[in-house]
């Protein structure tokens, strides 16, 4: 039994490689160990066990014996022209849209940044597309103001005598709305990050420059914008992620369409598995767009590594 | 020069707002039309260009479909406080001792099991939600809220365990070492000391944990199909079914909105006082 003075010590983080030992361990694995154990069950167990899928030949509606075929579900992935067109789209809507909400969200972050009246109402303002369901968006955008029919948008391009525009019949057309829903639903992420980067900038650098006569724009150039490369790269990062899961605003706006113009990863292998049951081959191109992100997020990481140095 | 520039800077944020706001302005007029008044021409200004009318709130809160409405919002309720009461319950025991607690995983520290908390999220859903339906078929958890709470606690965690991290690591641990040295236990000063000061962390947990489940759409698609069906499902549903009621699915998603907006306004609070507490340092 340690005494009171021992105890207190015990709690000061000890600087010492050591882990902890006795009750302090047991409390230390009692508070760890839901959190652990629910991801190990809830994410670790059903990833292994998608895996495990690829391997055989499981599907949901027929009946048949399941065996194990080796690499043949990987290997069909090469020659599937439908996985071809889906990974581009998921890499357009990933590389192209990602870079106009980063553009678009620095830009958002400086002008919120001044200093103005009703500036707290605006920040709500812009605080909540970010909130709102996908599905809510791509309804919202999607479907009501890029309308071909009776949508606003169309009628304001009218207006000004452009000819209107097929939104969502024509393939291209039909990306750059998915784009754009995705982007005013999450420019604002961006926007959040960079503010609060923007709000830990000391001001001394910058007053410096100021005095010595720097215009606006070399500020940004020399101060800024190197000062925020880290959380560029980091917002940058978080938002590329998640734009790879992209489904619910294609699947409301578009449906994926015309053909298969519009169609992300993520839907088709919703489509394999929930429409012709084949889980097998679903697995393994869900685990192709997980590779993939994997490896463009490394590549992405490994490139602003040198960036970031060259500031710095 | 410097006039050009500070009206290019004004121009540039009043067009910002629109593109935020108009849409958002389109969707509340919408909600106010009748068929006849959103086919052809758009209509722009209550009572100039269209009478509105109440029709398509009637129908929301006050018609035959309102028992499916609120069986869906009562399902998307449950499921995402309950998921997010259990994922920022677990999320604070593990942020607690993640900065309370020194942790060997092999070569992995504290730092390193935070990490790998939070790459969790890298996941793309759709990578394991068939693995789930396999599951859920084998445990009879489809088709139920006590599915849909374990699979989005499952992707909440992670969020909840950084939030909470945060939160702790911005308490001091004096007081709890001076309950110690009371005699508390490590569960008493979690208890009684750390959760009520982390309390804005908690909120935050909650709340973001609890927007997640509330507009997820495709583990509730694939989970379930009638009985614990989710708002995102049943404006889903409605958007792409044909003969689209665009006034009542206006109504459904400015309803579905609510707890959205609130956290937008909660958020920019915390924002705002995050710069002063940094002014202070």
């Amino acid at each position: 039994m340690a005494s009171a003075t021992d105890r207190k010590a015990s709690r000061v983080p000890r600087s010492g490689r050591r882990p902890e030992r006795g009750t302090r361990a047991r409390y230390a694995r009692i508070f760890i160990s839901p959190a652990t154990g629910a991801i190990l069950l809830l994410t670790i167990f059903p990833l292994v066990f998608s895996l495990g899928l690829t391997f055989l030949n499981v599907n949901l509606f027929r009946r048949i014996p399941i065996r194990f075929v080796g690499f043949e579900n990987w290997t069909r992935l090469f020659n599937d022209s439908a996985m071809a067109v889906t990974m581009f789209n998921t890499m357009l809507f990933v590389v192209v849209g990602v870079a106009i909400q980063y553009v678009l969200g620095f830009g958002l972050a400086l002008l919120l940044n001044q200093g103005f009246r009703g500036q707290r109402g605006l920040r709500v303002l812009f605080l909540t597309p970010m909130m709102v369901a996908p599905i809510a968006v791509g309804f919202i955008i999607g479907r009501m103001m890029f309308n071909e029919g009776f949508g606003p948008v169309n009628d304001l391009l009218t207006s000004v005598g452009l000819p209107s525009v097929a939104w969502i019949s024509s393939p291209w057309m039909a990306r750059l709305t998915i784009i754009i829903v995705d982007t005013w639903q999450w420019t604002p992420l961006i926007m959040l990050l960079i503010l609060a980067g923007l709000q830990n900038i000391p001001d001394e650098p910058i007053e410096a420059a100021r005095v010595d006569g720097a215009t606006p724009w070399q500020i940004f150039r020399y101060i800024t914008f190197p000062m925020l490369l880290p959380v560029s790269i980091t917002a940058i990062l978080i938002r590329a992620l998640e734009a790879f899961k992209i489904i619910d605003i294609v699947r409301v706006v578009t449906g994926g369409g015309p053909g298969r113009a519009t169609e992300p990863v993520t839907v088709y292998v919703f489509d394999l598995g929930s429409k012709q049951g084949d889980l097998s081959y679903a697995a393994a191109a869900a685990y192709a767009l997980l590779i993939l992100a994997i490896a463009v997020s490394l590549a992405f990481l490994f490139l602003t590594r040198r960036l970031n140095a060259r500031y710095t | 020069m410097r006039i050009t520039l500070k009206v290019l800077n004004r121009l540039a944020l009043v067009l910002a707002v629109l593109a935020v706001a108009f849409p958002l302005y389109w969707i509340v007029i919408t909600s106010f039309k009748t068929q006849l008044a959103i086919s052809g021409q758009p209509k722009y200004i209550p009572w100039v260009d269209f009478e509105p009318v109440l029709d398509a709130w009637r129908w929301v809160l006050l018609s035959e479909a309102r028992s499916d409405v609120i069986r869906a919002f009562l399902n998307s309720f449950i499921a995402s406080a309950g998921s997010a009461a259990i994922a920022t319950g677990v999320g604070a025991m593990a942020g607690y001792g993640l900065t309370r607690f020194k942790y060997r995983w092999g070569p992995w520290k504290n730092d390193d099991i935070a990490f790998w908390f939070i790459s969790q999220r890298m996941l793309p859903p759709v990578a394991v939600v068939l693995a789930f339906l396999l599951m859920f078929r084998e445990l009879n958890l489809l088709d139920t809220r006590l599915g849909l709470i374990v699979a989005y606690a499952g992707f909440a965690i992670p969020f909840a365990v950084w939030i909470m991290r945060d939160a702790f690591s911005q308490i001091p641990a004096e007081l709890e070492e001076s309950a110690a040295v009371d005699g508390a236990t490590h569960a008493q000063s979690f208890i009684r000391i750390a959760l009520p000061l982390a309390g804005p962390g908690l909120v935050a947990s909650f709340l973001f944990t609890f927007i997640f489940a509330w507009n997820e759409y495709l583990f509730a698609l694939m989970l379930t199909f009638q009985k614990a069906t989710t708002v995102p499902l049943l404006l889903a549903s409605r958007i792409t079914s044909f003969g689209t009621q665009w006034d009542q699915l206006s109504a459904l998603t400015l309803v579905n909105m609510i707890p959205a907006v609130a956290l937008g306004i909660l958020l920019e609070r915390f924002l705002v006082r995050s710069r002063t507490q940094g002014a202070l340092k």
